[in-house]
């Protein structure tokens, strides 16, 4: 299990790709990752994403089980390099930061 | 995989050790280590009301306990009918309460094995296990039941197959412990398809040709296109769905999916081996459990079945475990023994 760095500051550049997967069953359609463009929030906003994903790393790794439901985060620089990734259990996830998964755009 | 903060494993790690990276130099480890210091307390308070939860004394007889976790996401949640209470009303509780009874008598009444650990361990679940929540996980300690979120699923004790499936990752966990990933982890997934259907079939006295060898059918709400979570029989083909997507496991090695998704597949390459077993045990007819899953049960509990197991090991076990129970040159050796190669497994 490798140990993230806390995530780098978020820029208007930078786009959070996430995705919810695992549980009993791999659904193609709703694992497909989900896309969070910086640009197009406050600076209030994106604040408030970085305190969610400096807690979200802060979790501790994936717990013990089977079929259980993660959530893999990664972190886009301007160029679409991907600088920082995570993967935790959903159960760790801070749940405000599910609602943004909620409402960020699929990639369809 | 996965390791290191279940209730079970926690007991495991020695305090002494926790204490020492509790008061190490790198703040993650650090922090994680004292939250497992404090559950660990969490857990020795669960174990005084474990007393009121005993194992099974009895071999031939489970210890079943159920909690409600009342919408919230906390375990064990509310106690809502231990072993010997009648029907609770509850479909969802009384649901759990049955079919991990009927998971037991498969285990016990064809293999003769006494719970999880066969040593009569008290099978513990919860229901009702968060809001709108679609999943059924096995938390390295108990099985947990959502509710489903109507819209695509149906509360996840309405299959009996994945009960069984649940409990079947806690008998994997006290035996060969397959690491959940990639194709060991495929391998523990399809143990826990295998187990999951031969309760089924067991329940409903089926033969293996009578048997629809779906696991999870009835999951689905009918707004779904699709008639279960996965197919044994035909892999790849249990749903075809706009929002769900398209079913992606494979039937043969031909078609192994590489992926770092789903800890790298593992409820995708399952295919295979799930459709290996159902092979075996159609060619040679009767009831499964009897023939093929015997031989299937005999590898799960084969010391020699290592933590990494590929598809290759597995099937080489298999195939020796047929030969000693039944004969070299007996139907069931050869009926494993086709079932494999004609997956690709085996050349
Ligand atoms: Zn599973």
């Amino acid at each position: 299990m490798t140990r993230p760095a806390a995530p780098p500051t978020l820029v208007p550049a930078s786009v959070l790709r996430l995705s919810r997967e695992g549980g009993v069953a791999h659904f193609p359609g709703l694992a497909r990752p989900r896309r969070i463009h910086c640009a197009r929030y406050s600076e209030a906003q994106r604040g408030e994403l970085q305190r969610l994903l400096a807690t979200a790393a802060r979790a501790c790794p994936v717990e013990a089980g089977a079929d259980r439901r993660l959530l893999h985060l990664s972190l886009e620089d301007d160029r679409g390099a991907e600088v920082w990734t995570l993967t935790i259990a959903e159960e760790a996830v801070p749940p405000a930061l599910l609602d943004w998964w909620r409402h960020a755009e699929s990639e369809g | 995989m996965i390791e290191s903060t279940s209730p079970r494993i926690r007991t495991f790690l020695p305090p002494y050790l926790l204490e020492r990276i509790a008061g190490g130099s790198d703040p993650r480890l650090r922090e994680c280590a004292r939250h497992t210091l404090q559950a660990d307390h969490g857990f020795r308070a669960r174990a005084g009301a474990a007393r009121l939860a005993p194992d099974s004394l009895r071999r031939g007889e489970p210890a079943r306990y159920i909690h409600s976790a009342e919408g919230r996401q906390e375990l064990p949640g509310r106690r809502v009918r231990s072993e010997g209470e009648g029907d609770s009303g509850d479909p969802a509780v009384d649901e759990a309460y049955h079919g991990l009874g009927a998971t037991y008598r498969l285990f016990w009444e064809a293999f003769q094995r006494h719970s999880l650990d066969d040593r009569g361990l008290a099978l513990v679940a919860t229901v009702h296990y968060g809001q709108d929540y679609e999943n059924a996980f096995w938390d390295g300690s108990q099985m947990v039941f959502g509710d489903g979120d109507g819209e695509l699923f149906n509360r996840f004790t309405i299959a009996l197959d994945i009960i069984a499936h649940e409990l079947t990752h806690g008998v994997i966990q006290h035996e060969a412990a397959l690491t959940y990933a990639h194709q060991a982890g495929a391998l523990n997934e399809s143990l826990s398809d295998v187990f999951g259907s031969l309760v089924k079939q067991h329940a409903r006295g089926q033969r293996a040709g009578e048997a629809d060898w779906l696991i999870g059918a009835g999951l689905f709400t009918e707004r779904v296109a699709g008639r279960a979570l996965r197919s044994m029989a035909e892999p790849g083909t249990a749903y075809d769905d706009p929002v769900l997507g398209r079913d992606p496991q494979p039937g043969h090695m031909d078609d192994f999916v590489e992926t770092q998704e789903d800890n790298g597949g593992v409820h995708i390459n399952s295919g295979i081996p799930n459709r290996a077993f159902q092979l075996a045990a159609t060619s040679l007819g009767g009831p499964a459990w009897e023939g093929v899953g015997r031989v299937w049960y005999d590898t799960l509990v084969d010391r020699r079945l290592a933590k990494d197991s590929d598809f290759g090991a597995f099937a080489e076990l298999t195939r020796d475990n047929a030969a000693g129970r039944f004969g070299a040159s007996s139907r069931e050796a050869e009926a494993v023994r086709e079932a494999w190669r004609s997956v690709g497994v085996l050349p």
